[in-house]
C-alpha cells in the first residue's frame, strides 16, 4: 500500500443525520484521488483542519465520511451546516490502519464514529470478521445493516439502553471480550475513543497475549 | 487533544507491524536511539539557526530518520511492511554528495582530532557517536530480515546510517571551518 498523498478539492453533494450527534456526508472524489481500506483524509475548512476516516470503498463513486457533531467543534460545525455544493479542501490520504491478511482471526473493535474504517473495509468485500461496536444507544449503529451482512460475528455492545438489539451486548466492549472473546492468538484493530483503546489494549496483554494490536485513535 | 494513552504503562509498547512488544525490545532499543539521534540533529539545527542551507540539510535529515524508524519498528514477515517507504539510493547519494563536498572545502586530516571545537560541532560529534550506537543496535535485527527474505531495504538502511555517521564527522568538521575553529589533533 503506497497511496500518492496531496491535496485536492472537493465538493460537498449530501449530508444525512445518522443520529441527534452523528452525520454523514457525501463529497466527490477528486480525479487522481486513490485510497485504501481504513485511511483518512484531512478536511479544511475556515483556516481549521481534522481527520475523517473514509466509510466508503475506493471503488464507490464518491468519499462517505461519518462525522460526530463536537460542541464547539470548527469542522463539525461548519460540516453540518455547509449548504450542498460547498467547495471542500481534502489532503490525503493518511494513515495506515489497513487490514492485513493474516492467518489469525481479526477481530474489529470500535466505539462510536469509529467505525468508519470498519465500514471501508467491509464495503470493499471484507468479510471474515468479528467487529464490536460499543455505542451508547441503538440509534448509533449507524451502519448496523452493513455488518449483519458482512461480519462473521457482528456484535453490538451498548452502555445505556434498556432495550437490545438481536444479539447486542449490554455493557462495554472490553466487557465482552472478557467474558465472549474465547482464548486465542489475534488480529485485533481498534478505532475510537483514546480511552477504550487503552482498555482492550491492556486487556490484550492480559488475557491474548502473542495477538497484534493495530490502532486508530479518534479525539 | 492529549498524547498519552496509557497502554504503555505496564512496560509494554506497540511496533508498528501490531505486536506488542517489551520496551526493552531489541527494536525499540534501536529506534530509541534513532529518536535520540534525531533530537539531537534538532539541538544542533537551533546552534546552527543563521546558516539556513545547513538547516534544511539537517531537517531532511530528521525526515528521513523518522523513514528509517518505520523500518526498525516493523518485523520483516509483517504484512505491514507493504506500507513502508524504503531509504532509497537516492537519498543516501545525498548524504555522498554532501559528504564529498564538504571535504573539498576542508584541510586533509593526518591524525585523529578530538570531538569539540565550535558548540555545533561537539553536537554533531555527538550525534555521530549516536548513529553509530544504533548502527550497532540494527546489525543484529538484519539477521530476522535475512529470514524473512526482506533484506534490501534493512540493508540500504544500515548503509544509510553508515553513511550519516560519516557525514556527521565532516559535518563537525565543517561547523568548525565556518565558525574559524581549528579542528584539534589528538597528541597521543
Amino acid at each position: 500500500m503506497k497511496t500518492h498523498v496531496s491535496t485536492y478539492a472537493a465538493v460537498l453533494l449530501k449530508r444525512q443525520w445518522l443520529s441527534n450527534k452523528s452525520f454523514g456526508i457525501i463529497i466527490s472524489t477528486p480525479s487522481g484521488f486513490e485510497f485504501e481500506p481504513g485511511q483518512r483524509i484531512r478536511l479544511s475548512c475556515g483556516g481549521h483542519e481534522r481527520d475523517y476516516s473514509i466509510v466508503s470503498a475506493p471503488k464507490e463513486s464518491d468519499l462517505n465520511l461519518c462525522i460526530r457533531n463536537v460542541t464547539g467543534g470548527k469542522v463539525s460545525g461548519f460540516l453540518s451546516t455547509a449548504e450542498i455544493g460547498t467547495s471542500l479542501s481534502i489532503h490525503g490520504p493518511h494513515g495506515y490502519f489497513t487490514y492485513k491478511p493474516s492467518p489469525r482471526p481479526a477481530v474489529f473493535v470500535a466505539t462510536g464514529t469509529g467505525i468508519a474504517p470498519f465500514c471501508s473495509m467491509a464495503r470493499s468485500g471484507l468479510t471474515d470478521f468479528t467487529l464490536l461496536h460499543g455505542v451508547r444507544l441503538p440509534e448509533d449503529l449507524y451502519y448496523a445493516t452493513q455488518f449483519q451482512q458482512s461480519a462473521r460475528t457482528y456484535v453490538p455492545c451498548l452502555t445505556e439502553s434498556n432495550k437490545l438489539p438481536a444479539n447486542a451486548f449490554r455493557g462495554k466492549v472490553t466487557e465482552y471480550l472478557e467474558k465472549h472473546l474465547p482464548p486465542a492468538v489475534y488480529d485485533f484493530y481498534l478505532s475510537g475513543r483514546r480511552e477504550m483503546i487503552r482498555d482492550v489494549t491492556l486487556l490484550i496483554d492480559e488475557s491474548f497475549s502473542d495477538s497484534l494490536v493495530y490502532t486508530e485513535m479518534f479525539y | 487533544m492529549t498524547i498519552y494513552t496509557g497502554t504503555g504503562d505496564k512496560g509494554k509498547t506497540s511496533l508498528f507491524s501490531g505486536e506488542r512488544v517489551s520496551k526493552a525490545d531489541a527494536r525499540i532499543d534501536a529506534y530509541g536511539d534513532l529518536d535520540e539521534l534525531n533530537s539531537i540533529l534538532g539541538v544542533l539545527a537551533v546552534h546552527l539557526s543563521a546558516k539556513e542551507e545547513l538547516v534544511a540539510e539537517l531537517q531532511q535529515i530528521q525526515s528521513d530518520l523518522f523513514q528509517a524508524g518505520a523500518w526498525l519498528a516493523t518485523r520483516p514477515d509483517s504484512a505491514a511492511i507493504d506500507s513502508l517507504q524504503e531509504i532509497s539510493a537516492e537519498q543516501i547519494a545525498i548524504l555522498e554528495k554532501a559528504i564529498d563536498r564538504y571535504e573539498n572545502e576542508l584541510p586533509g586530516l593526518n591524525a585523529f582530532i578530538l570531538p569539540g571545537g565550535h558548540i555545533t560541532a561537539a553536537w554533531a560529534h555527538v550525534a555521530r557517536t549516536v548513529c553509530r550506537r544504533c548502527e550497532r543496535k540494527v546489525v543484529p535485527l538484519i539477521d530476522q530480515s535475512m529470514k524473512a527474505k526482506v533484506t534490501v531495504p534493512y540493508q540500504r538502511l544500515l548503509v544509510f546510517l553508515n553513511r550519516l555517521s560519516d557525514y556527521l564527522f565532516v559535518f563537525a568538521r565543517q561547523c568548525n571551518r565556518i565558525h574559524g575553529v581549528l579542528d584539534k589533533p589528538w597528541r597521543s
